[in-house]
């Protein structure tokens, strides 16, 4: 787009931090963006394509047990559910996103649009800021379709902002872990992967014991501070319980 | 600029500025039923449905209503044609003061239009952004199931 132009919508955030630097809005919502389309290789959704429409799709609703389905119909509330797009959260990818790190956790792809079209991880998008790109839409692998997504917003109402949000991605194989990709964010601040947890799991049992050891290991890993919402010792507790949480899950999953 | 918006099944050619909220544009249009609150997309005053989707009327630009349906309550039913939702509300005495129940109504209109038959935590979810100071939820809860058994039986229009 060129150093005069930015990505500045979703049209949520548009409207509630109107920035007076903006002299000429290009509106995306007739550019074919809002579509959800199954692939030989990926689920695609595409940038304008609303919270209330993830949830209610059967092809994500399938897709690693539903779990971005479940937190796309229950976050924010429906009317926002109906404006809030997957590209907007990206674009902003505000610190209380809740979207971001569990398209993470997924193993989630952008596709991006600036001088070529190109597809990267979310996670590098992530990290590395683009804000002259085009969010074209994100594609889920379906590699991960079969595993199992977890997620867990710990928040004071379902609307609130989330003290803490683990997100994770588990493969199961004869009652062992096969995979595992663990995100935490709201510590507070941005999504951080956290594989040296993901290994405390992977080729352990779906045990108690297994969740209980990653959660201390997460519990010394994560590195978590103090704003209104929540201490940083409060937090580190939510860390660990957030793993106890995972193996509670995947324990009835391996059943 | 001058946009197509169809209110309340009426086509109508407005003139805007690209920085109007449809919330703003509609009332300074004569829908005064559409309530401004916290102008923040928080409370859900200021619901309409926007080719039959709830939407927070006060976070949306005007411009991106152009070529789309919008319906507010006035569009749902009056006071001579009520609606089966807003006499069910009266009759559950699931309205007080009634700055919140324009919201609430189109809500629950967009759920029973796509869920004839909604259990009590379909209701809560598809109303969670439609907050009432007055009421409390449970009269609300039991209107809206009230108005989708009297729909399904075809006691109201």
């Amino acid at each position: 787009m060129g150093s005069a132009a930015a990505y500045v919508g979703g049209g949520v955030e548009l409207v509630l931090r109107r920035n007076p630097e903006v002299a000429t809005l290009i509106d995306l919502s007739r550019c074919g963006l809002g579509r959800i389309v199954k692939t030989a290789e990926a689920l695609s959704l595409g940038a304008q394509v609303t919270l209330a429409a993830i949830s209610r799709n059967g092809d994500v609703k399938a897709y690693a047990g539903g779990s971005l389905a479940y937190l796309a119909g229950h976050i924010a509330h429906n009317n926002l559910r109906n404006m809030i797009t997957i590209g907007g959260a990206i674009g902003r990818n505000q610190p209380w996103n809740d979207i971001v790190p569990h398209l993470i956790a997924l193993g989630a792809y952008v596709e991006i649009q600036d001088d070529q079209e190109r597809v990267m991880p979310l996670s590098d998008f992530i990290r590395q800021r683009e804000p002259g790109t085009l969010i074209l839409g994100v594609r889920l692998p379906l590699v991960n379709a079969d595993l199992h997504g977890f997620l867990w917003r710990f928040t004071r109402t379902q609307q609130d902002i989330s003290l803490l949000h683990c997100s994770a991605l588990i493969g199961v194989q004869e009652s062992v872990v096969s995979a595992a990709t663990i995100v935490y964010a709201g510590r507070p601040g941005g999504t951080v992967l956290y594989p040296k947890v993901a290994a405390e799991l992977i080729g352990r049992p779906v045990k108690a014991e297994t969740f209980l050891h990653a959660g201390g290991v997460a519990a010394q890993a994560v590195e978590v501070g103090d704003d209104l919402r929540a201490s940083g010792s409060y937090r580190r507790e939510l860390v660990r319980a957030a793993m106890v949480r995972l193996g509670e899950e995947m324990a009835g999953v391996a059943q | 600029m001058r946009v197509s918006i169809t209110i309340n099944a009426v086509q109508c050619l407005l003139e805007i500025e690209p920085g109007d909220i449809l919330l703003d544009v509609l009332r300074r249009e004569g829908y005064v039923e559409v309530k401004g609150d916290c102008h923040t997309g928080d409370c859900g005053a200021c619901t309409v449905l926007l080719d039959g989707k709830p939407v927070a009327s006060c976070l949306m630009l005007a411009a991106k209503a152009d070529g789309h349906a919008v319906t507010t309550v006035r569009g749902i039913g009056d006071q001579r044609h009520p609606h089966a939702l807003q006499k069910a509300f009266v009759h559950n005495g699931a309205i007080q003061c009634g700055y919140c129940i324009p919201g609430a109504i189109t809500s629950a209109k967009a759920l029973l239009d796509e869920n004839p038959e909604p259990t009590r935590e379909d209701i809560r979810l598809a109303m969670d952004g439609n907050y009432c100071r007055c009421t409390g939820y449970e009269q609300q809860i039991e209107a809206v199931l009230e108005a989708a058994r009297e729909l399904r039986e075809g006691g109201f229009r």
